[in-house]
C-alpha cells in the first residue's frame, strides 16, 4: 500500500478509534457535555456579569422606561440603546442587569431546594429499605401520602399568610416537597439489592450495616442519585417559578419568575413589550433543555444499552 | 417422516460490531431441517445458538445483523420478507417459546386471552365461542386441564408455565418450532414431564422442532438431529445415536464426557492426600436440634436433626427438586433465616444467639458458595475486593503484601491466573471465572464448614466438572467439610460421604451414595434418578408414555415412610 492510499484509511481508523473511545468511556457523552454547558453559561453569565455590569440599574427607575434590545423599535418608535442592550421594563429597570442577578437566583432556589431533598430522601430511603419493619410502615406511608398533596397549593397558602420570604426559606419550602420520590426510589433499590448476592457475600464477610449500606450499595446507587437529583432540581425550579409567576415568593430579590410576573401585572403582553416576558421565559428554557439534557445523558452514562455506537 | 425441508440455512453469518470490532457470532452455517425432524443445536453460551435461531424469527438484537446466506422457510426467504409479511410469519409460521416461561406470560392476564391475542393477531377478530375452542384445545393438547386457562400466570407452577408457552407457541399449527432451554430453569422431573409434552404435540402437528440447549443427557433423550456449536461455528452434525456412540470432534466428545453419570467413572482425582488439620474444640462442628422452618401456613422444612462431628472433613449432599426446603436449610445454617423452632448450634454455640465477637468468628469459619456467580460481585469494584475485604475483616491479613500473596495463591488453587484475574471487573469475567474466584475466596478464609448451595447449576456443563473437583481436591487439603445442596444426583453420587433426599421438608432417604443414589429404594428417590436424562440411547427416559404424571407418583412416594441405608461415621441423623 503507497503512502497516498493510507493516509485516507488512517484518518478514518482515527476517526473510528475516537468514537470508538467515546462508547468505553461512558462519561464522553455529547448530551451531557451540551446540558452542562447551558446551565454553566447561565452560572457564567451571573458570575462575569457582576463584574462587567452596572448591576445598580436593577433599582426601579435607573433607566428610561420601555426601551426596546438592541436593533429593535417599540410602539412609540424608540430605537434600543447601546447603554440598555436587552431592554428596559416599564419599571425603568434593566433587562441585562435583571437576568445577571435573577437567572442565578432562580438556579440556586433549585439546587439548594434538591439537595435538602434529597438528603432526606437518601436518609429516609436507606432507613426505610434496610431497617423495614415499622420503621418502613411509617416512611413508606408518609412518602405515599405526601406525594398526593399538590404542593403548590401548600406553597401558595403558606406563601400568602407570610408575605415576603427569602430565597433560602422559599428553597427549604419547596425542598418538603421533593424529598418523596427520592425516598421511594432509593427505598425500592435498597429493597432489591438487599437480596442481591453481593449484599449477602458481605454479610458473609462479617461486614458491619455501615459498611453494607455505604460501600457496598450507595456506589451503585449513584447513576439513580444523580438522575434523580436532576429531576427534582427541575421539580423544585418550575415549583419556585410558579409561584414567583403568582406573585409569591421573595417580593424584592430579582428571580425570573418575579420578573414575568412583573411583565403580566403591567400589561406587557398588549402593549407588545415581548423582550420583558420574552428574555426570562428564553432563559428559563435554556434552563429546562440543559437539565433534560444532562439527565438523558447521565441515563445513557449509567444504562450502556442505551449508548449506540455512531 | 417425509423428505421436504422446513428450514434451509445456506451459508448464514451472523456478526455483531462492537467497540473491539466485529465479532463472529455464526460462521457459514449450512443446515437443513426436516419436516417432522427434532434437531438439537448444542454448545456453549455464545456459542450462537440461539443467535441463529433469533436470526430465523428476524429477531436479532440491536446491533447484530445477518453478514451473509440466506434463510430459507419452506420456500420461503426469510430474510426478504418486509417486517409486517415477518410478524405474520412468526407464531402461524414460526412458533418460538423461551427460555424464562416465568417471564414470558404477562402477568396481569389470565391464560385464556393470552392465547387469543396471538389467534386474533394473524385472523382477525374471531367470535367468543371460536377462541374458546381453539384455546380450550391448545390446553388440552399440552396436557392442562381447561380450568387453567381462567387463571393468571402466578397461580400455575414453573412447569405448569412452560406448557402455557408451549401452548402458546403451538396454536397456530407451526411449521417449525423454536424452543429455546424450554426446561433450563426447571428441575428434572418438571423437566421430564415438559418435554414430554413438547414432543408429543410436536409429532402430532407434525412441525420441525429446534430444540436449543447445553446438556447433552436432555438431548439425547429429546431429538433425532444433532448439531454441535462452537464460537460459530457447526463442528459437526448427525443423528443423535451417531453422534453419542462415536462423536468425531473433540469438543463433542468433551461435551459428552462432561456429564456426570451415576456409576460411571468418576471425574474427580482419585488420590487422596494429607491428613486433616485437627480441630480443636471437643464440640460437634454443626448440630441441628429438632429445627423447622414455617413460611405461614407452608412447611419448608419439618423438626431435623443431625450432628455433623466435622473431625475429618466430609461432604454431606442434601438433594431435592426445588421446593423440598434444601435452600432454606443451607440459609438456616448460615444463620441468615431464623428456624421457627428448634436450635442451629455451631461448636456448641446457638447461630441465632451470638455476641458481636462470636458473630464474626462464626462468620469466619462458615462460609458458603451462592447458586449465582454473577450476582456475588459488587459491580462497582474490581473482583479482588471480594476477597481481600473479608481476608481483612476477619484478622487474617499481615500486610498488604501478604494479602495479595495469600489471594495470588487461592486463586492459583483453583486454576485461575491472579494476575489476569484480579485486577478486572467482575463484568469482564465469564460465569466459571467468577465461580472458582467465589471458591477461591472462601478457601481464602480457611473456614471449616463450607456451604456450597447448586455452586455449579448456573455454569456450562463442561466447567461443571472442574469447579466440583477443585472443590473436592481443596476439602481435604484445608480440612473443611462441606454441605453441598444440589439438585443434580449424579454430581452427588460422586462427591458425596453421605446423601440425604429431601421431599417436601422431609428426609425420604438417607446414606452413603454408593446405596442411595446407586441402589434407590425409596420411591421419591427413584422418581428422580429416572428422571435425568442420560446421554445414552438405551436408557430411555421419555419413551413416550403419555400417561406418566409425576403428581400421581410424588402422591405415592409421600405414603411411604424415610429409609435409612447405612451411616458413615461423624455424621448422625436422627430418625423419626
Amino acid at each position: 500500500m503507497t503512502s497516498q492510499e493510507s493516509m485516507p484509511t488512517a484518518r478514518a481508523e482515527r476517526r473510528q478509534a475516537k468514537r470508538l473511545r467515546r462508547f468505553d468511556n461512558p462519561w464522553m457523552n455529547p448530551k451531557l457535555f451540551w446540558g452542562a454547558g447551558l446551565l454553566l453559561g447561565i452560572i457564567a453569565l451571573g458570575l462575569i456579569g457582576r463584574f462587567l455590569w452596572n448591576l445598580d440599574l436593577v433599582f426601579t427607575g435607573s433607566t428610561p422606561l420601555k426601551l426596546p434590545p438592541l436593533g429593535f423599535e417599540n410602539l412609540r418608535k424608540q430605537p434600543g440603546v447601546l447603554d440598555y442592550p436587552l431592554g428596559t421594563d416599564g419599571g425603568g429597570r434593566d433587562m441585562l442587569a435583571l437576568i445577571i442577578i435573577g437567572a442565578p437566583n432562580t438556579l440556586f432556589v433549585g439546587l439548594l431546594a434538591s439537595l435538602i431533598g434529597m438528603s432526606i430522601g437518601i436518609t429516609l430511603g436507606f432507613t426505610a429499605g434496610f431497617v423495614g419493619g415499622r420503621t418502613d410502615d411509617v416512611i413508606r406511608v408518609l412518602a405515599d401520602v405526601m406525594i398526593t398533596i399538590p404542593p403548590l397549593l401548600i406553597l401558595v397558602v403558606f406563601q400568602s399568610a407570610y408575605g415576603d420570604v427569602s430565597l433560602t426559606i422559599m428553597a427549604l419550602l419547596i425542598a418538603g416537597f421533593v424529598w418523596q420520590s427520592p425516598t421511594r426510589l432509593i427505598r425500592a433499590q435498597v429493597l432489591s439489592m438487599k437480596q442481591s448476592g453481593y449484599v449477602q457475600m458481605a454479610q458473609l464477610s462479617g461486614a458491619s450495616t455501615f459498611h453494607i449500606m455505604f460501600r457496598e450499595m450507595l456506589p451503585n446507587l449513584v447513576p439513580y442519585l444523580f438522575g434523580s437529583f436532576i429531576a427534582s432540581v427541575t421539580t423544585s425550579i418550575v415549583t419556585a417559578v410558579g409561584l414567583e409567576v403568582l406573585g409569591l415568593g421573595p417580593q424584592r430579590i430579582p428571580t425570573l419568575g418575579r420578573t414575568i410576573y412583573e411583565a403580566i401585572n403591567a400589561g406587557a403582553l398588549i402593549q407588545n413589550l415581548w423582550w420583558w416576558w420574552g428574555i426570562p421565559t428564553l432563559l428559563l428554557a435554556t434552563m429546562f433543555i440543559g437539565l433534560l439534557l444532562i439527565n438523558l445523558g447521565l441515563d445513557e452514562v449509567s444504562n450502556p444499552r442505551l449508548r449506540k455506537l455512531s | 417422516m417425509t423428505d421436504k425441508p422446513v428450514l434451509t440455512l445456506r451459508d448464514l453469518s451472523i456478526e455483531f460490531p462492537t467497540p473491539q470490532g466485529v465479532v463472529q457470532a455464526v460462521k457459514s452455517l449450512n443446515l437443513t431441517i426436516h419436516k417432522g425432524r427434532r434437531v438439537g443445536f448444542i454448545g456453549e453460551s455464545g456459542s450462537g445458538k440461539t443467535t441463529t435461531a433469533l436470526a430465523v424469527m428476524k429477531m436479532l438484537a440491536e446491533p447484530g445483523r445477518v453478514a451473509g446466506g440466506t434463510i430459507d422457510l419452506s420456500g420461503t426467504d426469510v430474510l426478504a420478507l418486509d417486517e409486517e409479511k415477518m410478524r405474520m410469519t412468526r407464531l402461524s409460521r414460526i412458533a418460538y417459546i423461551p427460555q424464562g416461561a416465568m417471564n414470558s406470560l404477562n402477568p396481569v392476564m389470565r391464560v385464556e386471552p393470552q392465547l387469543w391475542d396471538g389467534v386474533i393477531a394473524h385472523e382477525g377478530h374471531l367470535d367468543r365461542g371460536e377462541l374458546k375452542r381453539r384455546s380450550d384445545a391448545a390446553l388440552t393438547s399440552v396436557g392442562l386441564p381447561i380450568h387453567s386457562g381462567r387463571l393468571y400466570p402466578h397461580e400455575l407452577s414453573g412447569g405448569m408455565k412452560q406448557r402455557v408457552c408451549i401452548a402458546l407457541g403451538i396454536i397456530l399449527n407451526p411449521e417449525l418450532i423454536i424452543a429455546d432451554e424450554p426446561t433450563s430453569a426447571l428441575d428434572v422431573v418438571t423437566q421430564r414431564q415438559v418435554m414430554q409434552t413438547l414432543k408429543a404435540i410436536q409429532a402430532q402437528i407434525g412441525s420441525g422442532l429446534i430444540l436449543i440447549g447445553h446438556d447433552m443427557g436432555l438431548m439425547a433423550q429429546s431429538v433425532d438431529e444433532l448439531a454441535v456449536l462452537k464460537d460459530g461455528e457447526l463442528v459437526e452434525h448427525g443423528t443423535v445415536s451417531q453422534i453419542i456412540s462415536a462423536p468425531k470432534h473433540p469438543y463433542t466428545q468433551d461435551l459428552i464426557s462432561s456429564v456426570p453419570l451415576v456409576g460411571g467413572d468418576s471425574f474427580l482425582n482419585a488420590e487422596r492426600n494429607a491428613p486433616a488439620p485437627q480441630r480443636d474444640s471437643p464440640e460437634p462442628l454443626l448440630r441441628f436440634d429438632a429445627v423447622s422452618k414455617n413460611y405461614g401456613a407452608v412447611t419448608a422444612l419439618h423438626p431435623m436433626s443431625f450432628t455433623l462431628q466435622g473431625d475429618t472433613p466430609q461432604i454431606i449432599s442434601v438433594v431435592g427438586q426445588s421446593g423440598s426446603g434444601k435452600s432454606t436449610m443451607g440459609s438456616i445454617m448460615l444463620g441468615f433465616n431464623p428456624p421457627s423452632s428448634g436450635r442451629v448450634l455451631f461448636e456448641g454455640q446457638d447461630v441465632q444467639h451470638m455476641t458481636a465477637a462470636q458473630s464474626l468468628e462464626f462468620r469466619k469459619n462458615v462460609q458458603a458458595v451462592f447458586q449465582d456467580p454473577y450476582s456475588c460481585f459488587n459491580p462497582f469494584y474490581r473482583v479482588s475486593h471480594a476477597l481481600r475485604y473479608p481476608y481483612k475483616r476477619f484478622g487474617l491479613a499481615q500486610s498488604d503484601a501478604q494479602t495479595n500473596q495469600a489471594m495470588a495463591e487461592a486463586c492459583a488453587a483453583v486454576g485461575l491466573d491472579p494476575d489476569l484475574v484480579l485486577p478486572r471487573y467482575p463484568h469482564q469475567l465469564s460465569g466459571g471465572q467468577r465461580q472458582r474466584l467465589i471458591v477461591a475466596r472462601a478457601l481464602m478464609l480457611s473456614p471449616k464448614l463450607l456451604i456450597a448451595d447448586e455452586p455449579v447449576s448456573m455454569v456450562d456443563a463442561s466447567l461443571r466438572a472442574s469447579i466440583l473437583s477443585n472443590i473436592y481436591d481443596l476439602k481435604d487439603k484445608y480440612g473443611i467439610s462441606i454441605l453441598y445442596i444440589t439438585h443434580d444426583l449424579a454430581t452427588a453420587y460422586h462427591v458425596s460421604d453421605y446423601v440425604m433426599v429431601l421431599f417436601k421438608g422431609h428426609v425420604v432417604e438417607a446414606g452413603p451414595p454408593r446405596q442411595v443414589i446407586g441402589d434407590p429404594q425409596h420411591p421419591y428417590t427413584r422418581l428422580l434418578i429416572d428422571s435425568i436424562p442420560w446421554p445414552d440411547m438405551d436408557r430411555s427416559w421419555g419413551d413416550g408414555r403419555q400417561d406418566w404424571d409425576p403428581a400421581v407418583e410424588e402422591a405415592q412416594a409421600a405414603k411411604v415412610g424415610a429409609m435409612y441405608r447405612g451411616d458413615v461415621s461423624g455424621f448422625e441423623l436422627a430418625r423419626s
